[in-house]
């Protein structure tokens, strides 16, 4: 359900380029230093774009690390939002580890539990961190498995698991009004998210029998949209952008906005384009060992 | 009040046709069509509001005795345009569709939806003002779906059919000027071109940049 979410870069300066990247080293060694290295594999462009949607601000400073280990490189440092980007990450991931394990098949299912046991420890100590927000997404991950066992054939209602979910994200900040446009951005980020994953998993789960709610809605038996259903999921995804967008004028994202503006009059319909005409993938880690493998 | 020109975020030095392009821009933004059934429409109103005020008072200290300040955007009474249904007779003893959209309008979304609920005789006023609330929650496929029935049950009314069309056609709502990709159409852009990658952001490690481009 991650890695959908990105800003357009070529819409960014390149001060806002080199920013976005020190925002990204920032998270990476705020995830070491609170939950050691090994959590540092779970660091992606969604947790980045969550950083930049709490942290307002930058400072950074230079800092070595395993990726960098001889030249220094510009990191966000000191910004109490990368700690809280940094939990809630841990809490995200651990709990999609824990879907999958009850969704995969059993190859797969092993390695999430094992990568579930791995992040174990640095889960349970994000969940003692933010009790609020991993209570509020274990129910309503429960609530979306339940959903999903009926075989839900609506778009909205298990979506709204997952808005609720990124919704939640709200409740860690203090000032009422940012609370409610946070409130309203994040759920339908969140909503966006679960329907964007929901069309490019289409085929696979026509393929497997996996619940799609795409597919129940429409009625697709073979994982092919109608011109209709391509239609009516093409309005509700530029709707929740567009929601993400009217929140985002409402509040000043600081020294993020450009990046944030970025993604949603942009990037977001650029990937949701990608994943309705088949050229989006939403893991390049895969695609550059295969990439890699060609190469050599 | 804030410095109007920080509100309309131009210097004091500005032409006047700078100023009214900034006020344009920023009132297109903040237009009520933009909030409609949303849940933070009041304070899209408050933004309008001062940008308004902001605009008048330019306008007041650069022609000062030279005539009125030029006419604005939107904004007059309290809810006006932003998600407000225009309903006139208002009484809290009105039929009980009357009662779902006052309660709507105050954003009151559970009362609606029980108001709603207990009425068995569904007209197409009901299934809009259905939608009305699956809009404001969020629930954007059902709106849609509602919004759609209210518009076949009634063809010729115009509220109905602005509230689809607001749907239906992500082109109206404001962007940026030079924003124009959608969903459906990517306007010939290649993808990962300009998409942010995490191999770019960290790009000292595992060859990072190989796959940006």
């Amino acid at each position: 359900m991650f890695g959908y979410v990105r800003p357009a870069m070529d819409r960014l300066t390149e001060e806002e380029q080199g920013d976005y990247g020190a925002l990204y080293c920032g998270l990476c060694h705020a995830l070491g230093r609170r939950y050691g290295p090994v959590s540092r594999w779970i660091l992606n462009y969604d947790f980045t774009f969550l950083a930049a949607l709490l942290s307002g601000g930058l400072e950074t400073e230079e800092r070595r690390c395993i990726a960098s280990p001889l030249r220094p490189k510009r990191a966000a440092a000191g910004d109490p939002a990368l700690d809280l980007a940094a939990d809630l990450s841990v809490i995200l991931t651990g709990y999609k580890l824990r879907d999958e394990v009850l969704d995969a098949s059993f190859f797969k299912a092993q390695g999430c539990r094992a990568a579930g046991a791995a992040l174990g420890g640095a889960f349970r100590r994000a969940c003692q961190a933010r009790p609020r927000f991993a209570d509020h997404t274990r129910q309503e991950m429960d609530r979306l498995l339940r959903l999903e066992q009926a075989r839900c054939p609506t778009l909205d209602e298990p979506a709204d698991t997952f808005a609720s979910l990124l919704a939640g994200v709200a409740g860690e900040v203090e000032d009422p009004v940012q609370r409610r446009v946070f409130s309203q951005l994040f759920y339908h980020l969140g909503r966006w998210i679960y329907l964007v994953d929901a069309l490019d998993d289409l085929k696979k789960d026509a393929g497997e029998g996996q619940y799609n709610p795409i597919l129940l809605r429409y009625d697709l038996a073979g994982g092919e949209l109608t011109p209709e259903a391509r239609r009516d999921v093409v309005i509700t995804l530029d709707a929740s952008i567009r929601q993400m967008a009217a929140a985002f004028e409402l509040w000043d994202f600081g020294r993020w906005s450009g990046v944030i503006r970025a993604a949603v009059y942009e990037g977001l319909y650029r990937v949701g384009n990608g994943v309705l005409e088949g050229t989006f993938h939403a893991s390049p880690r895969r695609r550059q060992r295969r990439g890699k493998k060609e190469h050599i | 009040m804030n410095d109007p020109y920080q509100v309309l975020n131009v210097p004091s030095t500005a032409s006047d046709e700078e100023v009214k392009k900034a006020y344009r821009e920023l009132a297109r933004k903040y237009h009520p069509d933009n909030y409609h059934d949303n849940p933070l429409a009041d304070l899209a109103q408050e933004k309008m509001k001062e940008i308004n005020e902001a605009y008048n008072t330019i306008q007041k200290m650069r022609q000062r005795g030279s005539g009125t300040a030029q006419s604005q955007y939107g904004g007059h009474g309290p809810y006006s345009g932003y998600g407000g249904y225009g309903y006139g007779g208002s009484s809290a003893q009105g039929t009980p569709l009357q009662r779902a959209r006052m309660a709507i309008q105050r954003n009151d979304l559970h009362l609606a939806e029980q108001l709603l609920a207990a009425i068995s005789d569904r007209t197409a006023e009901w299934y809009f003002l259905r939608g009305a609330v699956c809009m404001r929650r969020g629930w954007l496929d059902e709106a849609l779906r509602h919004f759609r029935q209210a518009c076949a049950m009634d063809p010729g009314n115009p509220e109905y059919r602005q509230a689809l069309e607001r749907l239906e056609n992500s082109g109206q709502a404001y962007r940026p000027a030079g924003f124009e990709v959608f969903t459906s159409d990517c306007g010939g852009g290649s993808l990962c071109g300009g998409l942010m990658c995490s191999y770019c952001l960290c790009n000292s490690c595992m060859g990072g940049t190989f796959f940006c481009r």
